[in-house]
């Protein structure tokens, strides 16, 4: 029996409760699941993957090193172990990841639960939004963050039917079951293009929940006679540099949005890549400040703090746009 | 650089030793008042001669390695390998193995020699040690070499590993109950906080078919643990985290230590198995023992390396009847790669 009461799996679209169902589902299916908690389950989502499957949930307590080092070794014995603690704990349990787990290539699936800001005023401590500088330089690590359930449920399965170390970064907040189109099929290494008007002026890439800011902000966009195209990226590595060319190809201007800071993640990622190739397309960027703690406060006194509501998206997007203009003009 | 004199092949050690057991998958009991006993220590004996000298020479031949580490493990390689393991080097990832993890990955000298000798890969494959190409990585990389369980070299990691994989052949059932997983930690390792994470979770699940053994050389990096970072009452800790305590009080004993694995291998008591091997570091060399400074280092040159192995041949070699060629065969065999890089730490200009 649970120890919490589970929420009831229609009435909650929270990611992390999502999560869990999701994780059972997977569990019922392939029997070699099992999964680590260090001792954050009714926050994480995994008392629900412990209601269906109490026998498979591996305790390893407040010990996240020593929960990283437990899934590499139950992972050598053919397990799929998926080891869940808060997102921000990468920091105490990085070493373990990079040596025991991405050197050796083992099947460990890390879920990062409370990414970003959304950690119910957890304040500095537990925001993470820094991580990805690391994570995303980790050799053989897969690195993905889903933005809706359907497109979360759908990386858990890849995450499970994909041999090798993945992290799998999920937000605690409600988001909608499918924000990308009706039959999207999640694939690894792939972005998707959400939204293209013809000829379009500006590209937004999103990544994770920012998916739901993208799409708000395009529709204020298009209102204001601005054509948008939109693409999704939640696979960060390995990152679709193709999608991002072709769609430099076409804009005049690039905003990046990501629940993380403006550096080390996907605005870096956009970065390097249009830099490598010349082009010219000038970026703005969306997201926390990589010289800020994050300090406590609601999340949405957070988002409008660090300016990554669709209305500063539309304006960034407008000041990016004007730039290009200018300089073009000179 | 062109090498004028040929250097002469490592000499086989065929002549002289090959492994005690005919099966290295079935495990059989040798008490003290077996006809066997004798033997088995004999060949416990010139195997730990055997690691000594062979990784002497690839040490050498690297200009690269961890003596101490190397040296204080060498009869307790010898007998796990000979001994208590069950495995295939033919295959090996038989999946009826015991588990050996070396969490101690700088002290992987000693290991890839016994690995070697036991056959997992050619024995000549040691001379390339630390080169770039080389299966043999300064730490232990499992993807590449056979015999290897995980990868590692960042310390206090792995007693974790071991711990998931001990919970792992729980979880396998029945049929793998007979498993054991070993763990060999360095006493300075248990300075880190994450092997005390490893040996509460290991205590907390009650995993009887796991056994941490500490090599106890009272020797860090860089100093003495009685001076840099003490662990003691060490078995006093371990026996707070609920392991179920012994000690090896001479740990270049093959007796003591065949005696005490015969006596563990009986032995499920609800809790894991902490072994303290009393050793010292780089036991059997005048100059590396009980002294930092030959934590990390090799010999610089073939006469040290000749000089250490005549030192191990009057202590070991010519009582077990080694000839006496032999040392000097394989100091003669030492040949530094590359040669040109004789002080990793200067850059020729040529080559930056």
């Amino acid at each position: 029996m649970a120890q919490f009461t589970i929420p009831a799996r229609d009435a909650t679209s929270e990611m992390r409760y999502q999560m869990g169902y999701a994780l059972a589902d997977l569990a019922n299916e392939y029997p070699r699941i099992v999964a680590l908690d260090g001792d954050l389950r009714t926050s994480s989502g995994l008392h629900i993957f412990e209601h269906f499957h109490p026998d498979k949930l591996i305790k390893a307590g407040i010990a996240e090193q020593n929960m990283i080092a437990m899934a590499a070794g139950l992972s050598q014995e053919g397990y799929i172990p998926f080891p869940c603690t808060f997102d921000a704990f990468v920091r105490r349990f990085m070493d373990q990841l990079y040596v025991s787990v991405a050197y050796g290539n083992l099947n460990v699936k890390v879920l990062g639960a409370y990414v970003g800001l959304f950690t119910g005023k957890a304040g500095a401590t537990h925001q993470s939004d820094k991580e990805l500088g690391m994570l995303l330089r980790t050799p053989n690590l897969t690195v993905l963050e889903p933005g809706c359930n359907d497109e979360m449920a759908q990386v858990l399965r890849a995450a499970v039917e994909t041999s090798g170390p993945f992290y799998l970064r999920i937000v605690r907040c409600e988001v909608g079951w499918n924000e990308i189109f009706e039959g999207y099929r999640f694939r690894i290494g792939k972005g998707v293009t959400v939204l293209e008007d013809n000829a379009p002026d500006v590209g937004l890439v999103s990544t994770g929940y920012m998916i739901k800011t993208a799409r708000l902000a395009a529709e204020k966009l298009r209102a204001r006679g601005i054509r948008v195209r939109l693409d999704h990226h939640p696979s960060l590595k390995p990152f679709d540099r193709e999608l991002l060319l072709e769609m430099a190809g076409k804009v005049a201007a690039i905003v990046t949005m990501e629940n993380h800071c403006v550096s080390g993640g996907l605005y870096s990622l956009v970065a390097e890549t249009l830099a490598a190739r010349g082009c010219g397309v000038r970026v703005g960027a969306i997201g926390t400040d990589p010289e800020d703690f994050i300090h406590t406060g609601h999340v949405n006194d957070l988002l409008h703090r660090y300016r990554m509501t669709s209305g500063d998206v539309v304006e960034k997007a407008l000041a990016v746009l004007r730039g290009t203009r200018e300089t073009a003009a000179v | 650089m062109t090498q004028t004199v040929p250097i002469p092949a490592a000499p086989d050690f065929r002549p002289y030793w090959r492994p005690f057991r005919e099966r290295t998958t079935v495990l059989t009991d040798v008490l003290p008042f077996h006809a066997e006993y004798p033997a088995v220590l004999r060949n416990c004996e010139i195997l730990a001669y055997l690691i000594r000298s062979y990784t002497t020479h690839s040490m050498t031949c690297a200009a690269l390695g961890h003596p101490g580490g190397s040296f204080s493990e060498a009869e307790f390689l010898a007998v796990l390998y000979n001994y208590v393991l069950r495995f295939d080097a033919a295959h090996p990832k038989w999946p009826m193995r015991d588990v050996f993890y070396l969490s101690k990955c700088h002290a992987c000298p000693g290991l890839y020699t016994t690995l070697a000798l036991f056959g997992y890969f050619p024995m000549r494959d040691l001379g390339g040690y630390g080169c770039w190409d080389s299966h043999l990585e300064s730490h232990p990389d499992w993807l590449r070499t056979p015999g290897i369980e995980i990868s590692g070299g960042s310390l206090g990691q792995i007693p974790g590993v071991a711990t998931g994989r001990a919970l792992a052949l729980r979880r396998n059932g029945p049929d793998h109950g007979d498993r054991m997983v070993y763990v060999l930690l360095g006493d300075g390792e248990c300075n880190e906080g994450s092997v005390w994470e490893a040996f509460m979770a290991a205590g907390h699940y009650r995993l009887d078919n796991l056994v941490f053994v500490i090599d106890y050389n009272k020797v860090q990096a860089k100093g003495f643990l009685s001076q840099d970072m003490s662990i003691e009452p060490l078995a006093g800790k371990l026996r707070a985290f609920n392991l179920d305590v012994h000690e090896i009080h001479n740990g270049h004993d093959v007796s003591e230590l065949v005696d005490t694995f015969t006596r563990l291998r009986q032995k499920r008591c609800g809790k894991p198995l902490a072994v303290i091997l009393h050793t010292v570091k780089g036991k059997k060399v005048g100059e590396c023992q009980y002294n930092p400074n030959w934590h990390t280092s090799a010999p610089r040159n073939a006469e040290t390396a000749g000089r250490w192995l005549q030192e191990l041949w009057e202590q070991d070699g010519r009582r077990l009847g080694i000839p006496p060629e032999f040392p000097r065969a394989l100091a003669a065999a030492v040949e530094i790669v590359p040669p040109v890089h004789a002080n990793p730490d200067h850059i020729f200009e040529q080559q930056a």
